[in-house]
């Protein structure tokens, strides 16, 4: 009895506390896309990483900027942005973002440049089946650089799926297409709100 | 090693990191994560009939270390105070049944700012690098891969040489086989490595060793792990061959393995697993053999409920099947 009245204690001051936003993996678990920063910039001799935290206010802007989308509860949290450094000199951003569809969480991995447009990306993590069409460059190039507004000129009405001029280019990947726009848009937004300042100073 | 010289060291250290990326472009709270990390777990033992729970209250923290030119390496630090209650068998960390302790989990610095074709250098407390666990970890969860039952500990103190290069991920370690204390005991000392395929692909395989010496066990392993996603499929595996020499049994082959199926939701909330294990150890009457089924669901970023139950399947010598069911609350702050 005494053992059912702690557990209950705990799941109601659990509840009560339901707020914040921290990562809900241990830290010791987190890694640096240290292969697809080599491979978006193979040229970098190191990288500076920023570490922000997308809370709930930012979630709210997104939602506001994005209607009809939000933030997988994962992407909120303490998260990265990497610099790619050749030497001295930037070479370019990486970010990595998740991104909900059918075949579970797609990570993307993306190489922005220093006008904040796309300049290329790779998977972390997709478990499509037509996942290698979107690795082809004939795919990519619909969102390679391009910056937040062009992108957002792609979505259709809907706000969550793109424009027909995209989804006829997708060589058979429409969903794949929808997913890696959405992540684009909200990389770049997320990007440009929690990181634009201190990029410029750099 | 006390707790407190313990905080002392990863403290120096970390004022080491911070002084050698002067000019500073963070100061120490930037690029800083942390973490209040709380967990009630409850189990239950069939064969023994005994309940028991085991609190966790603790601070996890991760720090990248940077200059103007990029990152020097990152720290890792995790501090829990753990309190037992009528958990038996006893674990290595703790006097009786009842027991509470502060336990540091992970407490290491990875040095990362060297030349591209050199390795990274990692000192402090940290998971073995070996099998399945290299690439999932399971600190603080229900989720196991039997990592300390298989080689004696699951952390140690030492230092590890790792890297991610463009196909492969390697981490090659040397501890002191002291496990929770900073030095070696009796001569105990573990030489662990891992080399892979790297680890965010739909297909990762990994090939493991070991040789070292805990708690007066010698023991030797040459391991394969494996694992393979399919949409929101997962089937993984681990086969570790190899031998122990206990002082007053002289060496014994042992053969362990583990086979995983798992299921994660598409919004990944839900993560379904159940693994078969297999241990047999040369001259035992029967292989061990259990199932293990277990959930965790994530109701927020921070709550995550987690419960798993595990059976033996053989008979062994003393008669009583092992069974064990446990619960776990989880809270990140």
């Amino acid at each position: 009895m005494k053992m059912h009245a702690i557990v209950l204690i705990l799941i109601l001051l659990m509840l009560i506390l339901l707020s914040g936003n921290v990562n809900a993996i241990a830290y010791c678990s987190l890694r640096d896309p240290v292969a697809q920063i080599a491979e978006l910039y193979p040229q970098k001799t190191n990288q500076l990483s920023i570490v922000k935290t997308v809370d709930d206010n930012i979630r709210s802007q997104v939602q506001i900027a994005l209607p009809s989308n939000d933030l997988h509860f994962s992407e909120l949290g303490r998260h990265t942005l990497y610099i790619a450094m050749f030497g001295k000199e930037i070479l370019g951003y990486v970010h990595v973002r998740s991104e909900q569809s059918d075949w579970g969480l797609v990570e993307i991995v993306w190489a922005i440049d220093k006008d904040l447009r796309i300049r290329n990306f790779v998977f972390q993590r997709c478990r499509s089946p037509k996942k290698k069409i979107a690795q082809q460059s004939d795919f990519k190039a619909m969102f390679i650089g391009k910056n937040y507004q062009e992108l957002k000129q792609q979505l259709s009405a809907d706000g969550v799926t793109a424009n027909e001029s995209v989804l006829t280019h997708a060589q058979g990947a429409p969903e794949l297409a929808n997913v890696v726009l959405r992540c684009a848009l909200k990389t770049l937004l997320l990007t440009e709100m929690l990181w634009g300042e201190e990029l410029e100073k750099l | 090693m006390k707790p407190l010289a313990v905080i002392l060291l990863v403290l120096f250290l970390s004022f080491v990191f911070s002084a050698l990326s002067v000019p500073c472009y963070a100061t120490f709270a930037q690029n800083l994560r942390w973490s209040i990390d709380g967990s009630a777990r409850l189990n239950h033992n069939q064969a023994l009939d005994n309940s028991s729970r085991i609190y966790a209250l603790g601070i996890d923290t991760h720090k990248v270390f940077t200059n103007s030119t990029g990152d020097i390496g990152y720290g890792v630090g995790q501090l829990y105070w753990t309190k037992l209650s009528n958990h038996m068998p006893v674990p290595f960390l703790f006097s009786s049944k009842d027991d509470s302790d502060l336990i540091i989990r992970e407490a290491h610095l990875n040095y990362t700012a060297g030349p591209n074709w050199l390795p990274n250098v990692r000192v402090g407390h940290f998971t073995l690098p070996f099998g399945l666990e290299e690439s999932i970890d399971t600190n603080g969860r229900l989720l196991d891969y039997y990592l300390g039952k298989n080689l004696g500990t699951k952390l140690d103190w030492g230092v590890s040489l790792n890297k991610v290069i463009s196909q492969i991920e390697y981490n090659l370690s040397y501890t002191l086989g002291g496990k929770d204390k900073a030095k070696s005991v009796d001569g105990s000392y573990a030489v662990t490595g891992r080399i892979g395929s790297l680890s965010h692909h739909d297909l990762v395989i990994g090939v493991s060793i070991f040789d070292g010496n805990i708690d007066n066990i010698s023991r030797k392993r040459l391991a394969l792990d494996w694992q393979y996603y399919w949409g929101t499929w997962g089937f993984l595996g681990e086969l570790a061959l190899g031998e122990d020499n206990k002082q007053s049994q002289g060496w014994q082959k042992e053969k362990y393995s583990l086979i995983e199926l798992n299921k994660t939701s598409i919004n990944n909330q839900l993560k379904l697993y159940s693994q078969f294990i297999i241990k047999d150890k040369e001259f035992q009457e029967s292989t061990d053999k259990r199932i293990n089924i277990g959930f965790s669901y994530q109701f927020t970023t921070q709550l995550e409920l987690s419960m798993s139950g595990v059976k033996q399947i053989n008979t062994p010598a003393s008669g009583q099947k092992q069974q064990l069911a446990s619960v776990q609350l989880r809270y990140r702050y």
